[in-house]
């Protein structure tokens, strides 16, 4: 097991490393950052001193060094926009980021397990077919337009539910609906199939066979074993949610870190993009990390992958 | 699908053709529908059937293309991963982890924002970001195929490697990559529209689905079919998509559908 | 580890926890007259809360209604009234001599001296500063304080317009509080002396302002009757919409016409359509920075496109409202404006294709077109370019991005709208667009001479002529073409009083609750 994780991280952090590679040239393939950080008045002799000062006028392999060298100390320089801290901008947008994603996530997993599990003990039924059938809709419905439509329904006809913004839990339902739809699926079918493999299992015959009640089995022996990769792919999905929020948050007027990294797009403001890009990929890398350990931990076999 | 392909043949208007003081005439079904624009027109009076019929043809080509170079790609770097495993195996997974720890959306819109919008761009960035499955499903089918009686014989014939994952392998994981080559192409369309929406996609006055909904979601509340139009023909386009790769699944491999 | 790197990682674990439980167990925000908060709702945020530091509508907005500046400009008969200063007198061309009221308070408690307006005036001119719109202020040389309530301003040289900006946007800063906290501080903190205070400015989603108790008696503004006022940045038009029809917010703007006219059917919303300062125009990449061989270069290619698009067309359907079509690159109510002797432009698809013709593009040619405002009104343009055989590429860009492509000359035709920051003389139109600025992508000598011209004059008639020959020269060479003054709909609640202005800045000092 120690060699096992001892591997994975390494392999982490070999990841995490080409992504600030991939990031970092994201910002110097962007145009000339002397000008860009200048401002549109300053003159020659101006940006020549800025090229100095940020140390522009080095080896790309040096800024590099020091680009890395300040991010892992957390600092990734002044947005050209707001010219204020990155890392300041980050924290005040990701816990609304962080936060519908847990939402989105929780509301994936109450519907897509329950669902998961009656598909697999109704197997062939009509039930079966319209849990496959919600799931295919899933990844077919256009998530922006999946959660116009929600605000057409839910705030401006029925008015349940407030449109955009985040001043309240109440502003987090639509769209962590509208996110969590998205990611149903996959977890839909994964419980799906683990429950079939279980309750195809040894065990799981045994225990009928002593007669205990359907239902004790379901929870107890069968669920367990089958829910166990689902949260592997759980965390998964959030880091794909956090990613693909952008979106999400972009319809529901979020000010989250997808629109400011939407925002920072459109107004070219680099520093910002490159840092967002590196936190959702060090995110991510984390929570694929610990699903690793997780489900080596929980299945020895897979540790010799 | 056929309709989106025949576009030039039974559009009714030229999909470009604007007249600003016809614009917003309703759909057929409503009070003030008109047979000369069935679906009505959009806000700069174009007729929105011909643009429907033209969206869609973009939005094939932009699904086909993408799905085309991502699964090149995938293919070529699963089969080298799939085949010679040991470093070749290590390096490639290495790879498709960090491909999947980029942010999907952030970096399509960032890289359409550094180069422009376009057609070209959008197929291109797609096309390079997608290839995970490919990969992921090619390694593992070539992996159950390499130890295979007629690979091994093939080997002890003297074959080259090229000549045995061509002749061999290939042919053996086609049916795969068709499946997920589905997938991947609706994959394709649904995030070109993601990209479209948010305005760094396919650029006006060219008509595709996801623009379209953009362009529609201003008149979402009191016209609503500008929206629900493009949005349902997406929808069905997708699930048609899906399940025709359900379908051939089902058909080549029936012991894999649970 | 360093320490440093600790308080930092620890300082951002405590942000994010403490926002974490915020959002848990936030109120819903207070909105309309129940709660007296006027809740209004825009696209975009100011990059910075100073009004010297951002150049949005938003940031004018916020700078009009919680700054003070020395002259106030009637909005009735368009006269300049006494504002912090109290007089002010001419001792020559170059030199402006101003009183300063006694008894005004910052809303930080500091009273508003000289050494305020000295200090601001000083501080916004130095190039440390990175004032973002240089026009506004580069017509002075220096400000010095020379009585316990007086100044003088030193221009650099003669300025009639002197007054028209000193009554818009120069705002004045609480010398003590700024050189305190700098810049940054200012931005997060800001303290003016108008009829609001702000009191918290959050990033990403808008700005809370009070109304300023101590705010001096005498102000031409009146006491506001309205006590909160909150500034949410919404970017999505839709959900601008949404919000005020499920009472969210209080008051949108530029809310597109068609959305307008079904909003009108709504109970209890107020539309008002109203005609703005705003010009758009195209404008034209002259000397072919953007491509090689830019078919731009050849007037009668740009005088092709001038008669290639249906202006009238567009303002009857597509625009509406108030707007008129332009002939002259300005506003109509502008100082100096005139379309009197300037060519005009009507809707003419065959002329234009001839003109193409003789410009030796009889199929057309492609080309680029940016744009960052109604992106509507750009996909019409380039419809009728298609029509006569142009093909052009829409670059749909946020307005710092577009304006920095023109700039760098990397765009060929940009779709341009200017609001002048509401001053109503031409130098504030195009002595940006034409005076060999960055702005400029012509730089005709004979332009700029005549607009030095006008713009150094002190004879008003002198100055009208040479803004007429500038105006008329422009249009003959179709270096711009001016398309249409721009209306917007305000959509807001009908408890509201509410008056909008053609200068484009909502005055919510003056309104009230029904």
């Amino acid at each position: 097991m120690l060699a096992f994780t001892f591997r994975r991280v390494l392999v982490a952090l070999a990841v995490a490393l080409t992504v600030s590679v991939a990031s970092f040239l994201l910002l110097h393939l962007s145009g000339d950052l002397a000008t860009a950080i200048a401002g549109p008045e300053a003159t020659g002799p101006q940006i020549a001193q800025i090229r100095q000062d940020y140390g522009l006028d080095q080896p790309l392999l040096t800024q590099f060094l020091t680009w890395g060298w300040r991010a892992l100390h957390l600092d990734f320089g002044n947005s050209f926009y707001f010219r204020e801290s990155v890392i300041d901008l980050l924290a005040a947008r990701l816990p609304i980021t962080l936060y519908l994603g847990i939402i989105a996530l929780a509301v994936a997993l109450f519907v897509a397990i329950p669902l998961g599990v009656v598909a697999a003990v109704k197997r062939d039924t009509w039930i079966d077919r319209t849990a496959l059938a919600v799931s295919v809709l899933g990844q077919a419905m256009p998530s922006f337009w999946f959660g116009l439509t929600l605000i057409l329904i839910f705030s401006v006809n029925l008015r349940w539910l407030p449109v955009s913004g985040n001043a309240t839990w109440k502003n987090f339902v639509l769209p962590a609906v509208a996110l969590g739809y998205y990611a149903m699926p996959a977890v839909m079918r994964l419980t799906r199939n683990g429950m079939l493999e279980v309750l195809a299992s040894d065990y799981v015959r045994t225990a009928r066979a002593k007669g205990l009640p359907p239902r004790k089995i379901l929870v107890r022996h069968a669920l367990r074993n089958a829910v166990i990769p689902v949260i592997a792919l759980s965390a998964v999905q959030f880091g794909f949610m956090l990613g693909g929020s952008i979106v999400i948050e972009a319809v529901f007027s979020l000010q989250g870190l997808g629109q400011l990294a939407w925002e920072s797009i459109a107004r070219n403001d680099f520093p910002v993009v490159q840092a967002i890009v590196l936190v959702l990929a060090m995110i991510y890398i984390g929570l694929t990390l610990a699903a690793d350990l997780l489900n080596a931990f929980l299945d020895p076999r897979l540790r010799q992958a | 699908m056929l309709a989106a392909l025949a576009a030039p043949l039974i559009a009714p208007h030229d999909p470009y053709a604007q007249d600003v003081s016809r614009r917003l005439i309703p759909p057929i079904w409503q009070a003030k529908g008109t047979w000369d624009h069935v679906l009505g027109t959009d806000k700069l009076g174009r007729d929105y059937l011909s643009r429907l019929l033209y969206g869609g043809q973009i939005s094939l080509l932009i699904g086909i293309s993408a799905a085309l170079i991502s699964g090149l790609i995938g293919t070529v770097l699963g089969l080298c991963a799939g085949y010679f495993g040991g470093w070749v195996d290590s390096v490639v997974s290495y790879i498709v982890t960090t491909r999947l720890a980029m942010p999907v959306v952030l970096v399509a819109l960032a890289m359409a924002a550094l180069v422009g919008g376009s057609l070209k761009v959008v197929v291109l960035v797609l096309g390079f970001l997608l290839w995970d499955r490919f990969a992921v499903v090619t390694r593992a089918a070539t992996q159950q195929i390499r130890n295979q009686d007629f690979v091994s014989a093939a080997r002890a014939a003297g074959l080259t490697d090229l000549r045995i994952i061509r002749q061999e392998i290939l042919p053996n994981i086609m049916n795969a990559l068709i499946v997920v080559a589905t997938l991947e192409m609706a994959h394709a369309i649904l995030l070109e529209a993601a990209l479209s929406f948010l305005g760094l996609g396919v650029q006006p006055p060219l008509p595709s689905w996801g623009l379209m909904i953009a362009e529609g979601k201003q008149y979402m509340f009191f016209q609503p079919w500008v929206i629900t139009i493009p949005g349902v023909a997406l929808l069905l386009l997708v699930l048609a998509i899906n399940l025709l790769g359900d379908g051939l699944r089902d058909i080549t491999a029936p012991e894999a559908r649970n | 580890m360093p320490l440093r790197t600790l308080t930092r990682a620890a300082t951002l674990a405590a942000t994010l926890a403490t926002s974490l439980a915020t959002l848990i167990a936030a109120h819903p925000a207070l909105a309309g007259k129940a709660d007296d908060t006027l809740v209004y709702a825009s696209d975009s945020e100011p990059e910075n809360v100073s009004p010297y530091h951002n150049s949005a509508r938003e940031g004018v907005i916020l700078a009009r209604n919680c700054w003070d500046t020395l002259l106030y400009r009637d909005p009735k008969d368009c006269t300049y009234k006494p504002f912090l200063a109290t007089a002010w007198t001419w001792t020559d061309d170059t030199t402006l001599d101003l009183t300063i009221r006694e008894g005004v308070v910052f809303h930080n408690g500091d009273p508003l001296g000289p050494e305020d307006v000295a200090f601001t005036f000083n501080y916004v001119l130095t190039p440390e500063a990175r004032t973002v719109t240089r026009q506004n202020v580069d017509w002075m040389k220096s400000v010095e304080v020379t009585g316990p309530h007086s100044v003088r301003i030193h221009l650099k040289a003669p300025f009639p317009a002197a007054l028209e900006y000193l009554a818009g946007p120069t705002p004045i800063f609480p010398a003590a509080y700024f050189k305190k906290v700098g810049l940054d501080g200012f931005a997060k903190a800001p303290v003016g002396s108008g009829p609001y205070r702000i009191t918290k400015v959050d990033s990403g989603r808008g700005v809370s302002m009070e109304r300023f108790d101590r705010y001096w008696a005498e102000s031409p503004l009146g006491k506001p009757k309205i006590g909160k006022l909150q500034f949410r940045v919404i970017p999505d038009g839709e959900s601008r919409m949404a919000e005020l029809m499920t009472g969210g917010v209080d008051w949108i703007w530029r809310v597109p016409s068609d959305q307008a006219e079904q909003l009108r059917a709504a109970p209890n919303i107020t539309v008002l359509n109203s005609e703005t300062m705003r010009v758009g125009f195209l404008q034209f990449d002259t000397l072919g920075r953007a491509k090689e061989n830019s078919p731009l270069k050849d007037v009668r290619v740009r005088q092709a496109i001038s008669y290639a698009i249906d202006r009238k067309a567009m303002v009857d359907n597509l625009v509406r409202g108030a707007s008129r079509v332009m002939n002259a690159l300005c506003f109509v109510d502008q100082f100096g404006c005139t379309d009197q002797g300037v060519t005009r432009y009507p809707y003419d698809p065959a002329k234009a294709k001839a003109l193409l013709k003789d410009a030796g593009y009889p199929n057309g040619f492609e080309i680029d077109l940016g744009a960052y405002r109604e992106r509507d009104y750009a996909e019409a343009v380039i419809g009728y370019l298609g029509a006569v055989g142009i093909k052009a590429r829409l670059n749909y860009l946020r307005y710092a991005a577009f304006r920095d492509s023109l700039r760098a000359g990397k765009t060929s035709i940009g779709y341009q709208t200017w609001g002048s920051f509401s001053v109503l003389d031409v130098s504030a139109f195009d002595g940006v667009y034409f005076r060999g600025g960055e702005e400029d992508l012509t730089k005709d000598p004979k332009v700029i001479a005549d607009l030095q011209e006008g713009d150094g004059s002190t004879d008003p008639e002198t100055r009208k002529a040479a803004y007429a020959k500038a105006l008329q020269r422009i249009a003959a060479e179709a270096y711009a073409l001016p398309m249409f003054s721009y209306s917007t709909n305000y959509a807001f609640t009908s408890d509201l009083t509410f008056t909008a202005q053609p200068d484009e800045v909502p005055r919510f000092y003056a309104a009230s609750w029904k």
